[in-house]
Order: structure tokens, then sequence, then C-alpha cells
């Protein structure tokens, strides 16, 4: 019996460690219990980056992981980090579903692992302590915690606010005193960081839907047998039904949570945010292979 | 057997005098091996584990407070210190409390502090009669105070080890009270052991006098205002108020005093940097050490080890403290936080322990052990500086022990003491 | 022995106050930043978005400099009681196991960190617009003169040279 090292840097409980975890279920039923999965949560094995070279050299087997954290180094996972490139839960679940889906999780191969998956990892709005935002004019001058990532600080830019550097676990105190004015997250990770508290205002622009990936280490995988890399691609697929599930639970309860904090949700007129993303665009879509992805995921029904 | 590698390289080569770096590193690597996982991890977090951003906050206090005590905004916080509370019995005993805690509410590093006090206090108070035990133990145990006012970067460590959700700022000011009321134990007890010891008080300078010390210490005193009141204001967050530190007391010393020689500069920057390297460099390998553990699942294992044999918060408060003291003595402060954090928060809080609380005992508890051989570098700075040996210093150090616990023991069962002071700023 | 082995003394307390003067410009660099940092985005309202990632990847520069010049110094911090209590042929004994302890997990630093820094220079780190090899050199060159100097002292002792006196400044922190 072989036990799969999985890392995740949510929470346990979180919708994604759960979906592992059944995952583990899936793939110990179809090897007969020679394969299980255990999921280490809360990144205890360190973060993103850190996990996924380590997945990379087979210290551990298995990584739940947003394709945000591999950057550009799988130039069409960017295409999915993209303002607004998904319009809508069901075209992000059309396209990824579907063979564009399958095309970029081949795309990871490159960078030594095997993707399996995709995941629900939600939309991310803005929120901040002072007021709503309703037009991009509202954004000017305004400080926003965002991932180290270009395209989150380009989009930022773009929008005509202040992209800041934080550390993540800095945020809080940083909304609280004023330090900054905001971030940007999903409903849940909103909800469980305790932002709710400091930050009252919650505006509905959703620029961005990253999609989760789980991926195994290559070092393993060339170790299976035909059988057994089909049963975890099988396995792989059947838990993402129970993690759509959850992650819509999970989103609904934190809604009702951050409501319950006093926090305004409001609705935004995306068009203009859409608008404004052009030179994001521009800047990170210039391969003729990338720009023909981005067409044919616009073309997606959804 | 993966266990007995990982804890029984680590100890034996401690024992046999490897830097504590070097122990960990091995450990994790000899462990990493015996599994058969590709033993770069071990590197990769040497590297992680020291590259925080909230880290940044170790070089900036230590080269702050060297500053300030080469440039002199330390000594002249001592005189005013002196003028207000000298003339009490065992004066310089009283002063040198009152100088930490002053001191304490601009830098987060004991040992910088039991550098700078004990720098000036220790040789005066040895020309006025006092025992060099007597000023080595008042000294080490004052230099205490500075990690529990704010600012602390050990309390940043704590954060991060207990997953970067624990707010720094409710931490800083959870630690008012009970650095306060150290400073007051520590005061009481340096009062009756110079009773028993017949030492003198210091003449009362004089209003005005006392006005001259007060207006020439104001420009160090201004950096409590500065740190606290910036972090709090939100001009800075509370690892940059770290660096805010240095500039400031670069253009105190600078500007205002000009007192900071070139040289001085340079030997601060390079003291600075030896400091703060072997301090990373343990916390990177800790990384590696804590990695392991987490690899292992070492910290549920523990903690149902201690739940096995207690349920009774009070009594896992007390087994999770002697177990800290006795970790304490022969490991430093930064890595026992980061390997520890994990493993005791979430047990407590399964007993309703609040996680600020917890960095409270956990911060005060560990800082005893930095006054207790084999690992002792606060009582190594003192002893130092005042010229007698460890052992010296350790036989008469029990009445300063005894106040120290005490204080632990209201930390630890009077939650109220940390968390009231935070949640009036909710 | 000793007639070539000490000019060798020289030229490595010549790299080892380079690498020391080197990560003390890193720490003052590292402090332009940060408050270059605050400046900008509490001033000037327009938060450069390098300067978290410039001054992180400045400390682990000097960190690793800086440990390196620990193992010559001496100022690592250990647990020294069994050397207090020990006579003397023995306690000569526990340093040299503690010296090539340093020794082999330096020679690992090169060549695991080697192999982080090789494969790190395909991938960028983002904001900073540099190969991440630049996150993992400092381990190498740390790795590489921490052998020179763990094995420096095994070589001086032997000669009879004074190298486990407690360094000459106290530095440790807390
Ligand atoms: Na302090
Ligand atoms: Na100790």
């Amino acid at each position: 019996q072989t036990v799969l090292r999985s890392s995740d840097t949510h929470p346990d409980g979180y919708p994604t460690v759960e979906a592992v975890k059944r995952f583990g279920e899936l793939l110990s039923e179809k090897t007969d219990g020679r394969y299980t999965v255990e999921v280490f949560h809360s990144a205890q094995l360190g973060q993103e980056a850190d996990t996924i070279e380590q997945t990379q050299f087979g210290v551990i087997d298995l990584n739940r992981i947003s394709i945000g954290a591999f950057g550009t180094q799988v130039p069409e996972a960017t295409v999915t980090q993209l303002p607004y490139i998904f319009r809508s839960t069901e075209h992000f679940h059309n396209v990824l579903d579907g063979p564009i889906g399958d095309e970029i999780l081949a795309a990871f191969e490159a960078v030594d692992v095997v993707a399996l998956t995709y995941y629900d990892g939600g939309a991310r709005s803005f929120y901040n302590s002072s007021k709503p935002i309703n037009s991009v004019a509202d954004m000017e001058g305004m400080k926003f915690r965002v991932m180290g990532s270009d395209i989150f600080v380009d989009m930022v830019a773009a929008l005509g606010g202040n992209a800041t550097p934080m550390p993540y676990g800095e945020v809080y105190s940083g909304i609280q005193t004023g330090v900054i004015d905001g971030a940007e997250n999903n409903y849940p990770s909103f909800d469980t960081a305790g932002h709710a508290e400091v930050a009252k205002y919650y505006s509905l622009n959703e620029h961005l839907m990253v999609p989760e990936v789980l991926v195994v280490s290559k070092v393993i995988w060339d170790g299976l047998t035909p059988e057994d890399q089909a049963a975890m691609r099988e396995a792989a697929k059947e838990s993402v039904a129970y993690q759509r599930e959850l992650w819509q639970a999970a989103e609904r309860e934190s809604k009702a949570a951050i409501e319950a904090l006093g926090v305004k949700i409001n609705e935004v007129d995306k068009a203009p945010f859409i608008e404004a993303m052009k030179p994001v665009y521009d800047k990170y879509v210039t391969d003729p292979a990338l720009q023909d992805l981005v067409a044919r995921i616009q073309a997606t029904e959804g | 057997m993966e266990y007995w590698i990982l804890f029984g390289v680590f100890t034996a080569l401690m024992m046999v005098g490897t830097p504590i770096a070097f122990c960990l590193g091995i450990a994790s690597f000899a462990t990493i091996v015996y599994l058969g996982r590709p033993a770069i991890v071990v590197f990769q977090q040497l590297n992680s584990g020291l590259a925080g951003f909230t880290l940044l906050a170790i070089p900036f206090f230590i080269f702050a407070g060297d500053l300030m005590m080469r440039g002199g905004i330390a000594a002249r916080i001592i005189s005013f210190a002196g003028a207000i509370i000298g003339h009490v019995r065992g004066g310089l005993g009283q002063v040198n409390v009152a100088a930490s805690t002053l001191f304490g509410g601009i830098s987060g590093s004991a040992v910088a502090e039991a550098a700078a006090v004990g720098g000036i206090m220790i040789p005066q108070m040895k020309a006025r009669g006092y025992g060099a035990d007597y000023a080595v133990n008042v000294t080490s145990m004052a230099a205490l105070i500075a990690l529990l006012l704010p600012p602390s970067h050990n309390m940043i460590i704590y954060s991060l080890s207990g997953g970067g959700r624990i707010s720094i700022a409710d931490l800083f000011t959870a630690g008012i009270i009970p650095g306060l009321l150290l400073a007051v134990a520590l005061g009481i007890t340096a009062y009756v052991v110079a009773v028993k010891r017949g030492y003198p008080t210091e003449p009362f300078p004089g209003f005005y006098k006392a006005f001259q010390y007060f207006l020439v210490s104001i420009p160090g005193l201004m950096l409590i205002a500065i740190i606290f009141g910036g972090v709090r204001s939100g001009v800075f967050t509370a690892t940059e108020s770290s660096c805010i530190a240095v500039i400031y007391a670069l253009l105190v010393t600078l500007l205002v005093y000009r007192s900071l020689t070139w040289s001085e500069f340079v030997h601060s920057v390079l003291g600075a940097v030896r400091t703060t390297s072997m301090v990373l460099f343990i916390i990177g390998a800790a990384a590696s050490f804590g990695w392991l553990m987490a690899y292992l699942r070492v910290a549920p294992i523990l903690t149902d080890l201690i739940s096995t044999l207690t349920t009774d918060p009070i009594m896992v408060l007390l087994l999770i403290n002697v177990l800290l003291l006795l970790l304490g003595t022969f490991m430093d402060m930064g890595p026992l936080i980061i390997i520890t954090t994990p493993i005791f928060l979430p047990m407590v809080q399964k007993f309703g322990v609040d996680p600020v609380h917890f960095g409270v005992i956990m911060i005060l508890n560990l800082g005893i052990g930095l006054n207790t051989p084999p690992l002792g570098p606060v009582q190594f700075v003192a002893a130092a500086v005042g010229k007698i040996s460890i052992w010296t210093a350790m036989r008469s150090v029990w009445p300063f022990y005894v106040a120290g616990l005490i204080v632990l023991g209201l930390v630890t069962y009077i939650p109220a003491l940390s968390l009231w002071l935070p949640s009036l700023f909710r | 022995m000793r007639q070539w082995l000490l000019p060798v003394s020289g030229v490595l307390r010549a790299t080892s106050n380079a690498a020391l003067w080197l990560a003390g410009f890193g720490l003052v660099a590292m402090t332009a930043i940060v408050a270059f940092q605050v400046y900008m985005r509490f001033i000037v309202n327009a938060s450069p978005s390098w300067t978290e990632g410039a001054a992180i990847m400045l400390m682990s520069w000097f960190v690793f400099l800086g440990a390196a010049v620990g193992v010559r110094e001496n100022f690592h911090m250990g647990f020294d009681v069994l050397l207090y209590v020990l006579p003397k042929g023995a306690k000569g004994a526990l340093r040299v196991i503690s010296d090539i302890a340093v020794f082999a997990f330096a020679f690992g630093m090169i060549f695991y960190g080697g192999q982080l820094a090789i494969r790190g220079w395909s991938v960028n780190i983002p904001v900073l617009h540099v190969p991440q090899t630049m996150t993992y050199l400092p381990i190498v060159i740390s790795g590489f003169l921490m052998c020179l100097y763990a094995l420096e002292r095994i070589l001086l002792r032997l000669a009879g040279e004074p190298v486990d006196e407690p360094p000459a400044e106290l530095v440790t922190e807390a």
C-alpha cells in the first residue's frame, strides 16, 4: 500500500481539501486499496511556489494548487489568469470541461507535472473599507493588496488603482489601520481570512476566475502502470462534481456570514471593467498561438 | 524509526556542540534521505524559511537597537530614568528596570536591550558598590520586557508560525500589560534584594535637572510614539515600522545628537549583519526541520499524546508551560516559536484559549528561557558585560526567576491581562 | 604545514571580510528599499510592486553570506555545556566532529542549492523579472565559502592554532 502525500494551502474542510480527500477514496477503491491519499492542508508543507517545486522533484506526490501559482511558466495556463477571460461560471465550466481544458492540462507536462483535473475557485472581486465600487473611476488612487503576480499588478494599474505589495498575513491589520484600502478575493477566502471584519464593502466586479488544478508529480506518474494512471485520471474527474457542489455551498455560507457581519455587497456593471483590460491582453497575449487560444475560449458558449 | 533519526541526530549533534542551525539542517537531511525522498527540499526550505517579508523586522530592529546604543539614544534614556526613579532603595536597580521598560518600547530584542542597558548600567552599578551578580541579573531579566512591549519581532514570528491569521497589531497591544506587570514585579524584586543587601539610593537631582534629562531624551522617547502611532494610524505596517526605526535612529544620531561616527555606523551595520545572519540561518534551518515534522505528522501525534494525559485546560496550559520552559533552556526563542506554535496552538485553541493570549504566554515563557543556560543568550550578554561567569549569575538569579514565573502564572491564568487592551481597539 | 596554511588563511580572511561588507551593503540597501516603499505608498500613493520582492532577495543574500562569515568567525550559536565539562583533548575531538558536520551540510548546500539554481534558470520570478536562480545562488555561494572555512578550521586546529577561542565580539540575539 502506497500513501500519496498531497499539499493544499487552504485549511481543513475547504472544498478543494475535501475534494482531494474524496479523490483519494475513489483512487483507493479503483486500485483495490493499493493507493491512498493523505492531504496536508493549511500550507503545512509550504507555500504554493515551494510545493510546486516539491512536486516537480517528487518530494511530494500530489498538489492541489491555483493555476495562478504557476505564473507564466505554462503559457497556455497563463491565459486562464487573464481578467474577464471567463464570462460566467457556466462559461468557465464549458471551456474547462471541453477540449480546450484538456489542451491546457496537457501543457503542464512541460513543467514536470501531470495535471489531472480542474476544480472551481470562484470569482474574485474587490473589497475595501471605505466605499462601494460601482465604476472604474471609483478605483482611482485606492490601495489594493494583490498577489505578487504581474497580471494582477497590471490589472489594478489599468483600473487606476494602486497595487500595493503586502504579505497575506498583514492584510487584516493593513486594512484595519488603513495602510491599504482593501484587497481582492472570492467569497470563502474573504470570509475565512477574517477580512470581512475590517473591510465592509464587497463589490461584485468579478474580475477573475482562476481555476484550481490537481497535479501529480511526473516522478510518481511515470512509475504507475497504465491502468493505475487511468484510475488516477478517472478518480480525479469523478471528484469534480463533489468539489463543485461543496464550492457552491461554501460560497452560499460565506456570503451569508459576510452579510451577517454587516458587509455591503453591491452589483457592478462589468462592461467598463472589461473594456479597461485591453492593455493587459495586449501585453500578455502576443504569441499567435495564445491569441488563437483566447479567441477559441471567447467563442465557447456559456 | 524516522522520528528517532530526526530528533536523535539533532540531539546528538547538539550535545557535541555543533551550531544549532547545522544540527537542525543535518537532522532534516538524514531523515529525508532515510525516507527515500529527494533531499533537495531541505535546502529549498532553508531558503524559503528565512525569506519572508515579515522577517525583515529582525535585521531592522537589531540594526536600530545597535544604532541607538552606539549613537547615545539609549544612554540618554537611562539618564532620564535615573532622574525620576533613582532615589528609591537600590536606586540603580530600579533605574535599570525603568530604562529597560522605556527602551523595550522601541526595541524588540532582549539581547540588544541587555547589551544597550547593561552596557551602561552594569559598570555604573558596580562602581557604586552593587554586586556584579545583582547588576547582571536585574539587567538580564529586565531585558525580557522588550519582548513583551511592542514592537516585538518575536510576536511577528509567532503570528507567522500560527498561519499568519493572528493579528500582529493585537499581539503587540496584548503584550503591553504583561510587559508592565513584569516591570513592576522586577522592580519590587530589585527593591527587596537591595534592602536585604543594603544597597544605596541615588540623590534626586531636582526637578530642573530631571526636566533637562527629559528634554535631551525626547528624541529617543519619540521613537516609541512614532512606531506605535505609525502602525496604529496606518502610515506603515508593523514590519515596515522596524525599517522606520532604523531611519529614525539614524536621523537622531546623525542630525540631532551628532554622536554617530562613520566607524560606529560601520560597526553597527556589520554587527547587525552578523547577528541577523546567525538568527535567520537558524530560522531557515528550523523551517527544514519543521517541514519534516509536518511531513511526519509530529504535531497531531504530540497533541494526541497530551490530550490522553489530560483534558483539563488548566493542566494543558501548565503542561505546555513546563514543556516550553524545558525546551527554552536549550533552544533559542525564534526557532522554538516556529517549531512549537503549529503543535501547541491548535491544541490550546481546542480548549478555547485565544491565539493572541497564547502568543503572550509563549513569548514570556520562552523569554525566561533566554536567561537559562545552556543556551541563554541574554544572560550571556549581561554576564559578559558584567565580567562574571554564568554560574556566578545563576547562583543569585532565583528571586528574579521567581518574579518572572509569577508573572508567567498570572498571564497564563488571567487571559484578561493580555486580551483586555486589544479588545479596546477593535 | 603552518608556513603555507597561514597565508592561505589570510586569503580566506579577505574573502570573509569581503562577504561581510557585501552583506552590510545589502542591509543598508534593504533599509533604503523598504523606506522607499513606505514613502511611495504613503506620500506619493504609487506603490512600486518590486520593493517587497527585492528586499526579501537582498535579505536572503546577506543572511547566507553572513552565515558563511559566521563559520569562519565562529559566531554561530551552539549548545556548549558538554564542552565546558570535558577535558581538553576530548573537547578538540568534539570540535572536529562539529566542523565535519558543518562541512557536510555546506557541501549539501552547494550540491542541492546548485540543482535548485540550475532548474530556476527557466523560471521567472514574478514582478522582479529575474530568473529564480537568483534566489538559490546565495545558498551555493554560502555553501562554498562554508566548506572552505570549515576545512580551514580543521587544518588550523591540527596545526595547533587557537581556532576555538570564543569570538571577540559576542553577537547573539533574541
Ligand atoms: Na519591545
Ligand atoms: Na535558554
